[in-house]
């Protein structure tokens, strides 16, 4: 897995910028629940072959929890989250998904063997990796979608970063550090915890640190601009 | 330089953070303006040699506007910023700055090519990129920061090299070198990694979100969203 706190800290950056009026550290703390709870998939590892970066990393129950809480605050008449918590509560709720969504499951998809996009429905490993550039030799370069032509049969084959399914793939994490066949014969298990595993990572996990501290150091703004 | 798109994608990621009541259309341009500004040294890179990642990329710049802005607006009697800006002014330009610093600059120095931080005090490109573990078996392992690493640099982080040794290849100025090279290849990076793409498309959304142009229609939403986030 990315590390969790570097989740964490592109998710304070995200969260910081959408929450507006309901920033707080109360809203803070349930976004950061939001994005340590998918890990928990790495403890269904030793019971179910591939559960980590499937059962809490996908777009399906995310896209699931959108219609749901659409469906409650727009279309039903009355809507139990904002009954129970009131429009902040739903604000911080819509906060929450785009932040699993955007600093959670997507920053994993680019990252290792990627995450189980579209399970339960479908079940396969996608990894986002590639570049786009336009080049004046070769114009416009992308490599994340492989599209390859078959000159004798004309078949198309586009691959999208498929890395396999839940049966042939195993990301690590520090319930299950290796492969689980691995470990069963291992003497001693290394469990690693990653804070940071590339520059960039650290890059955003300062981000998320830098944007709360420059919250925190802001003047309030004056009284005559509430108007 | 990272790709110009991603250090806009970061500013404007800022510009929603901080901005606060002084956030519309023309304070995130600003913010999002000063992102991109530093790359503008690889132009410069045309005529002077190295200067891709040099002439902007270091900490003197943003040191020295850090101490103007603060001496304007805390320590002098009369601001000037603030008495032609306002509040939103002085704001924007606290943002602006981090822009430029944080997603302008920082990207830079986290990963290839680096950034010649000390310059002109020093000439020396470093780069903060190796990992930060903790393992059962051989407790903390740090690879960003290392006390002997061999280059050119005082600062205790992986240095690349120097102006003379170490050319930054751009779309402006493909080899890096102060000649203009005008049939050579040319590449603009749009981005350059999976991460990337996931700030760009994580930036769009947020602002996307943020400005909501699909309600502007319906008159009273975004009134009630400014008086709530004018509260703060």
């Amino acid at each position: 897995m990315v590390s969790s706190i570097v989740h964490a800290g592109f998710a304070l950056v995200l969260a910081a910028g959408l929450l507006k009026g309901s920033y707080d550290r109360r809203a803070l703390a349930v976004v950061l629940a939001v994005v340590l709870l998918p890990e928990a998939d790495s403890f269904l590892g030793p019971i179910m072959s591939g559960a980590h970066r499937t059962v809490g990393h996908n777009f399906v129950f995310p896209a699931a929890a959108a219609f749901l809480i659409y469906y409650d605050t727009r279309i039903r008449e009355e809507s139990a989250i904002r009954e129970r918590v009131a429009d902040r509560g739903v604000r911080i709720a819509w906060v929450a998904l785009f932040v699993h969504l955007f600093a959670h499951v997507s920053l994993d998809w680019a990252h290792l063997d990627g995450v189980n996009v579209l399970w339960p429905l479908h079940d396969s490993f996608f990894r986002l990796e590639g570049e786009l550039l336009w080049s004046s030799a070769d114009g416009l370069v992308q490599t994340f979608v492989d599209i390859d032509l078959n000159p004798e049969t004309g078949d198309r084959r586009v691959d999208a970063g498929s890395t396999g399914t839940t049966q042939s793939v195993h990301v690590n994490n520090p319930v299950e550090p290796d492969d689980p066949e691995t470990l069963e014969g291992a003497e001693t298990i290394d469990r690693r915890f990653p804070v940071a595993g590339r520059g960039w990572r650290l890059y955003l996990l300062g981000l998320g640190v830098f944007t709360v501290v420059a919250r925190r150091l802001q003047s309030d703004p004056p009284a005559e601009s509430a108007e | 330089m990272a790709p110009t798109l991603l250090n806009a994608a970061l500013g404007a990621l800022l510009a929603a953070a901080l901005l606060g009541p002084a956030f519309d259309g023309r304070t995130v341009a600003v913010v999002v303006a000063a992102a991109v500004l530093p790359n503008l040294d690889a132009v410069a890179s045309l005529v002077v040699t190295g200067a891709t990642n040099t002439l902007l990329h270091n900490v003197w710049i943003p040191l020295v506007l850090v101490g103007l802005l603060y001496w304007d607006t805390a320590l002098s009697e009369r601001s000037a910023l603030r008495e032609r800006y306002g509040w939103r002014g002085v704001r924007t330009a606290w943002v602006a700055l981090a822009g430029f610093t944080a997603a302008g600059v920082a990207p830079d120095l986290f990963g290839t090519p680096g950034a010649n931080l000390l310059y002109p005090l020093e000439d020396a490109y470093y780069v903060v990129d190796g990992l930060l573990l903790f393992s059962t078996q051989d407790g903390i392992v740090q690879t960003f920061v290392s006390a002997t690493a061999e280059g050119p640099g005082v600062l205790p982080f992986e240095s690349l090299g120097t102006t003379e040794t170490h050319s930054i290849s751009t779309w402006v100025n493909p080899d890096g070198r102060p000649d203009l090279a005008l049939g050579s290849e040319r590449e603009f990076v749009v981005v350059d990694a999976g991460w990337q793409a996931v700030v760009v498309a994580s930036a769009l959304a947020s602002i996307a979100i943020r400005f909501r142009p699909w309600a502007r229609v319906r008159t009273g939403d975004t009134a009630e969203d400014s008086a709530t986030e004018a509260s703060r």
